[in-house]
């Protein structure tokens, strides 16, 4: 995987006004179209659809989606700037297991929430000091502290699953919420607004540019004045923060913090941003493609285990998924731009 | 470089806070887990017996560690002193870490290991290493295709299997639709569980099983995420759930909770933790069939040091299965069952 600029990078102008090419169509649908494949492939067999294409199934479906396009929202931001976060699994369960001891410690839900978010962004600060100071490659730094996080985990849980007592952090990925005319969990409005502050931060800020510069062409953007190393721990922490919420809701799920849990997460959420259009090589990626891609992942689980298919089915056909979202993202990159 | 020190700042200043927070985290200071722990400071020459657990997290290895500790007292006022090392795999389908943990110990050269094999075959091969450096090994709680082990001391998870069936069939009236969701692949414990709840299906023939090829996976989450996906499917025509351990009912006790199903399935589990009690008492669990983890890690110590000693010992123990429902659970001898005295033993 390279992380750094690839030898042929466009100018970043080109990047940011790409015209409406074949590539574009495919990385702007693509995602949909999979959504789309997903739902009838489950909506085949009447005694499937019955149950799957219900309103209460796609409750249950988002709220489950939600932790994964949380951690997904983050990891587009570095996907884009051409990093990557192994650590996210990790940082999940130290995030949702701090909230616990909190709660525990008798602090207020409000605190416990914001020390999940504030940990998850320390360590996600730890991770850019480290790619930058260092000079190593993302893959390896956070494949580091994915162990480190883990650790210390288990360390404050002391090898045990965390209890805590019942708040509102449990209702906020409730699938049935309370109040009812809030439709879904407030987690999901939580990750649709995020997604939209996301977005808009990306599109239509100065930093969402250099964020797309530094993926698109580091050694350019560095020529060109950008305080790159600094933009980067800044990216690695902002990410860190989605990660410290995502580790709250995900305390909130189950009522405990487990240290042994979201263990592989970090592959949900990268898969996550690849099905959505995002690029390895940096430079390109979709808050809305994400947010799909967790969505077709959680789909594919559900739908296999209403059709009744195996673990091992459910395991291969994600995979394909993954495998296909990359091949398309190849076959991109092989069409001229413009 | 200047980064450099800024980026040990910004370790330094994680350290602070997890030492904070670790700080907040005032209910218990020792740890009981993951790290090898030598309990009693050994006078003179002691056996060194190490205790490795399918998992840490569950409360059900907490009491066998407890069970363990309490031979070991009762050995040492007798003159023999032990030090009991207690470690495992965090996870508990982390096969590889296992295996690792058992191979250190026999680098090690430990006297004698107790083990829960998380999985019946990929544990042969450490087990049968064992054998040839005459290390004793005493299995519990999961079977092993070997019979290279020095004794068996576990419940007769078939039986209880059965036993939550059986149950399950009484608060039904013996007819409805009923799901269960297999903990997973490889552990032989649970698989004989399953075997034996739907033996007791089939024998009750008004009983139709709509789903039981699903799995629940490691974890409280994975179970949680597998039941809430099978109660989407399933949950307008199921009467009856049997779950075959403690995380596996934990997700899907959590998951009807979820769904505004809990109190109207009737839902039979395995092994017991202080939530599952407390729904247990609140009706919306029908019964735990719970085993005696305690007296598992009782015995499977003492057969250890029978066995290194040169003593007899039996070759299989079975440590019993008691079925726990609303009704019963407060008589004196149910209570000892699922309140083991772990914290007299885990300080």
């Amino acid at each position: 995987m390279s992380t750094t600029a690839p030898p042929t990078a466009q100018p970043e102008l080109s990047r940011r006004l790409p015209p409406m090419s074949a590539s574009r169509l495919l990385s702007l649908f693509g995602p949909f179209i999979g959504l789309l494949l997903v739902t009838l492939l489950f909506s085949i067999r009447p005694e499937v659809r019955e149950h799957f294409l219900t309103t209460d199934n796609f409750r249950i479906v988002v709220t489950q989606t939600a932790i994964t396009a949380i951690g997904a929202l983050g990891m587009t931001l570095i996907i884009i700037s051409g990093g990557i976060d192994l650590s996210v699994g990790s940082v999940l369960a130290l995030t949702s297991v701090t909230a616990a001891i909190c709660l525990r410690g008798h602090q207020s839900p409000w605190m416990a929430l914001l020390a999940a978010i504030t940990l998850g962004g320390v360590v996600g600060m730890v991770n850019g000091s480290l790619i930058t100071a260092l000079r190593v490659t993302p893959f390896i730094v956070t494949l580091g502290t994915l162990g480190i996080a883990r650790g210390a985990a288990k360390w404050l849980a002391q090898d045990q699953a965390v209890s805590a007592p019942a708040t509102w952090l449990n209702n906020l990925v409730a699938t049935n919420p309370e109040p009812a005319w809030l439709i879904v969990a407030p987690g999901v409005w939580i990750t649709l607004i995020l997604a939209a502050v996301t977005a808009v931060v990306l599109r239509a800020t100065t930093l969402g540019r250099r964020i797309v510069a530094i993926g698109s062409n580091e050694t350019a953007s560095r020529l060109s004045g950008l305080r790159v190393d600094f933009l980067k721990i800044g990216i690695y922490a902002l990410a860190g923060l989605y990660f410290g919420l995502a580790g709250g809701l995900q305390f909130g799920r189950l009522g405990m913090g487990d240290p042994t849990g979201n263990m592989g997460a970090e592959l949900d959420v990268i898969a996550a941003v690849v099905i959505g259009g995002g690029s390895l090589s940096g430079g390109e990626g979709s808050v809305l493609g994400s947010l799909l891609g967790a969505l077709i992942m959680a789909l594919l689980r559900n739908g296999s285990q209403q059709i009744g298919w195996s673990d091992y089915v459910q395991d291969i056909i994600i995979g394909t998924v993954i495998v296909v979202a990359v091949a398309l993202d190849r076959l991109r990159h092989r069409q001229p731009t413009g | 470089m200047v980064h450099t020190t800024k980026t040990l700042g910004m370790a330094a200043a994680l350290l602070g806070l997890m030492a904070a927070l670790a700080g907040c985290n005032h209910t218990k200071e020792t740890g009981t887990g993951g790290a090898s722990t030598p309990s009693v400071a050994p006078v003179g020459k002691s056996l060194r017996i190490a205790v490795v657990p399918k998992g840490t997290t569950h409360e059900y290895w907490k009491s066998i560690h407890a069970g363990a500790v309490k031979a070991q007292q009762e050995l040492a006022a007798k003159g023999t002193n032990v030090e009991l090392l207690w470690k495992g795999p965090a996870r508990e389908d982390d096969r590889n870490a296992q295996i690792d943990v058992v191979q250190t110990f026999l680098s090690q050269k430990v006297d004698g290991i107790v083990l829960a094999p998380l999985d019946s075959q990929a544990l042969v091969s450490p087990v049968a290493d064992a054998a040839k450096q005459k290390i004793p090994v005493v299995i519990i709680d999961s079977g092993l295709n070997s019979t290279d082990y020095t004794s068996f001391v576990a419940t007769d998870n078939k039986k209880g299997g059965l036993l939550a069936g059986q149950q399950l069939a009484k608060v039904l009236g013996g007819k409805g639709k009923v799901i269960m969701i297999r903990y997973q692949q490889g552990s032989a414990s649970t698989e004989q569980r399953e075997a034996g709840f739907l033996d007791a299906m089939k024998a009750a023939p008004g009983i139709t099983l709509i789903s039981a090829d699903q799995y629940a996976g490691p974890t409280v989450d994975t179970a949680l995420k597998s039941s809430q996906n099978v109660l989407s499917r399933f949950g307008s025509q199921v009467n009856g759930i049997f779950m075959p351990n403690e995380s596996s009912t934990r997700g899907m006790l959590l998951a009807l909770k979820d769904a505004g199903l809990v109190g109207k399935v009737k839902f039979v589990g395995f092994d017991s933790s202080a939530d599952l009690v407390d729904a247990l008492k609140a009706k919306q669990l029908q019964g735990l069939v719970v085993q005696n983890p305690f007296k598992m890690g009782y015995l499977s110590l003492l057969t250890t040091v029978s066995a290194i000693n040169g003593e007899k010992f039996e070759k299989s123990i079975d440590t019993g299965v008691t079925l726990v429902t609303p009704e019963n659970m407060s008589t004196p001898e149910i209570q000892t069952l699922l309140n083991p005295p772990i914290d007299q033993y885990l300080k």
